[in-house]
């Protein structure tokens, strides 16, 4: 909770500070001595004297005098003075009940989705299934409806350090790179092909909040969801692992992870699981499930770690069971440098595991290299990460070289040849390369996420001052600076730049 | 509570940390016990399934750690004074056997250089 008057200089910030003071009380009793009677307006500078901003606020700042300090009374000698007890140890305050295990690490992941104080935008309306892929749409921001609101959470599409709890209502804003990646959704489901999307982009410039607004595009439009919030969580050795029976080269299973993530799925896709069918029996799960049977009862099953993996499996392969009829599904990864290197899980020969060796994260891998048809057509989606990210060399190689490939493509230049100048290649004398890696990301489409446009940083602007979060008018001036400031229209940025400052 | 080879620890506690309080089994040794039985390196002695839990039990048996690494530095320390070795003299003094200064700082020396060897 913000105070409404600067705690610095206790001066609302409507009042607006008299412009240098000095010259113009001089001014004053100059004109006051020659007219007595002349008007002061016109005295003041009309022109202001400095940028409306400034970079460097902390030291541009004019020094205050330093108070408290009486320089008229020197010294002040108090002798020495009896302290009895001065020995003993000072007394603890009383600190009440430590927080319980796990309480602190879970306040500082909650996800607050709305804020009472906030105003409510009178004007903003909930996304329905078509929005998202709707070019009208783009520089509008909407909001989520509440039963996708669920979903997203079930699902942890919601990250702590993005500003929800700022506003009422959860809403996002369409940009020109979400109508592409949702039109090329739309486009691969009417194809009953798989859409394979990288999105990369610099720091905060939206990237998981695209991933966010491809799952809410799902959600709306029925598809299944299976999103793996953080890959980080499956390749920093911290979940159980084990190895699955029967494969060779030995793949592991993560069992605690998967029964979270099947909980999470179910939870998220009650409604599409429940109309859904299984083709055929699984009599090797620990319950047996005949065919016909709903797929929520089938997500029911995994109760226990132990039979989770088992239960995935077989949800996995009913989902993609050619022929019948599914939903699209939507697969969707945040951080996808983890999952491109060798993890940090050791095989009982001691030797570091491949990411690519632990079963789930195989299954995204071949999902996204292209190894896996979705009956209903779908979506393969995988962010980047710049602030949690490995060093991921044929990661960052294979997505510049595709990106590069898809610019010449873009162009017109049909040859294929990869030895062209414009599509980077592997350093010769470097020896980090991952082959795995490059195989998977041969094919997948790229999306570089920048800043957005001034007419989107406006709706967004606009939005943010009728939330009552932003206290300014929202003019061409005021766009134009929050927009500069924020790296040419970053989004992440520009909400630093204007929400997340302490001048209120 | 949890036991491994006798020794009771309390199911909050770091399985590697539970493995590296035994004698003479450091962290290399650990690191290499938890992967020959899959448990990846943040596992509490909570999430232990009791199969994993034996079998540990089982190849910590199998190792010298404990008492058998104990009687073999106090083997050797033995064999220097039985041969009436300088070192060998020095231990059974409590007294530095590498030629350290004795005027003072030889607390180490007294806690740790004798005959019958706490570790």
């Amino acid at each position: 909770m913000s105070a409404p008057n600067c705690l610095r200089c206790l001066v609302r910030p409507s009042a607006g500070i008299p412009s240098s003071t000095a010259p113009r009380t001089a001014a004053h009793a100059a004109a006051r001595t020659a007219a007595p009677l002349a008007p002061l307006a016109p005295l003041a500078p009309l022109v202001p004297r400095s940028a409306p901003f400034s970079t460097t606020a902390a030291n541009a700042r004019p020094k205050k005098e330093a108070q408290g300090k009486d320089s008229s009374k020197g010294h002040v000698r108090a002798g020495k003075r009896l302290t009895l007890g001065k020995f003993k140890k000072d007394r603890v305050a009383e600190k009440g009940r430590p927080p319980a295990p796990g309480e602190r690490k879970a306040y500082r992941k909650r996800i607050t989705l709305s804020n009472d104080n906030a105003i409510a935008v009178p004007w903003l309306t909930d996304l329905s299934p078509t929005d998202l892929a709707d070019p009208a749409n783009i520089a509008k921001v909407l909001a989520l409806p509440d039963e996708v609101q669920d979903q997203l959470r079930a699902s942890e599409a919601f990250k702590p350090t993005q500003c929800w709890g700022m506003f009422r209502k959860p809403a996002v804003l369409v940009r020109k790179e979400t109508v592409d990646v949702m039109s090329r959704m739309q486009a691969s489901v009417a194809k009953r092909q798989t859409l394979r999307l990288a999105l990369t982009g610099d720091k905060v410039s939206g990237k998981s909040m695209t991933l966010l607004q491809a799952m809410t595009h799902a959600f709306l439009n029925n598809w299944i969801v299976i999103h793996l919030p953080e890959a980080q969580e499956l390749t920093t050795a911290c979940t159980e692992y084990a190895p699955v029976p029967g494969t060779e080269p030995a793949q592991y299973m993560q069992p605690v992870y998967v029964l979270k993530l099947i909980q999470a799925i179910k939870r998220a896709n009650e409604k599409v699981l429940a109309k859904t069918y299984t083709v055929s029996a699984h009599p090797e799960l620990p319950q047996n499930i005949p065919a016909n049977t709903p797929l929520l009862a089938l997500a029911n099953v995994a109760k226990e770690p132990d039979a989770a993996w088992p239960v995935f499996q077989a949800l996995w392969s009913e989902l993609t069971a050619q022929g019948a009829n599914r939903p699209p599904i939507l697969f969707s990864l945040d951080g996808l440098a983890h999952v491109m290197k060798v993890s940090d899980y050791r095989s009982p020969a001691f030797e570091l595991i491949h990411a690519h060796d632990l079963a789930l994260i195989r299954l995204f891998a071949d999902a996204l290299g292209g190894g896996v048809q979705f009956p209903a057509g779908g979506a393969v989606l995988a962010a980047t990460s710049r602030s949690n990210a490995p060093r991921a060399p044929s990661m960052e190689l294979a997505l510049a070289q595709r990106e590069a490939e898809q610019a010449a493509r873009q162009k017109g230049d049909v040859s294929k040849d990869g030895s062209k100048a414009g599509v980077p290649q592997r350093d010769p004398f470097f020896r980090g390369y991952d082959d795995r890696v490059e195989a998977v990301l041969r094919s997948v489409q790229v999306l570089r996420l920048g800043g957005i446009d001034k007419l989107e940083a406006r709706a967004l602007m606009e939005y943010w001052a009728a939330s009552g979060m932003l206290r300014a008018t929202v003019d061409e001036k005021t766009v134009s600076e929050k927009w500069t400031l924020a790296g040419n229209g970053v989004l992440g940025e520009m909400e630093r730049a204007t929400l997340l400052t302490a001048r209120v | 509570m949890v036991f491994i080879f006798g020794v009771n620890f309390n199911e909050q506690k770091l399985v590697k940390k539970a493995l590296e309080s035994f004698y003479a089994l450091g962290p290399q040794t650990s690191a290499r016990i938890l992967a020959k039985y899959c448990i990846h390196p943040r596992a509490k002695m909570g999430t232990l399934p009791p199969k994993t839990l034996t079998a540990l039990t089982a190849e910590l048996s199998t190792m010298t750690i404990e008492g058998d690494a104990r009687r073999i530095v106090q083997d050797n320390i033995k064999r220097l004074r039985d041969m009436g070795t300088y070192r060998g003299r020095r231990h059974a003094m409590g007294l530095p056997a590498r030629g350290q200064r004795t005027k003072n700082q030889v607390e180490t020396a007294k806690k740790l250089n004798r005959v019958e060897r706490r570790g």
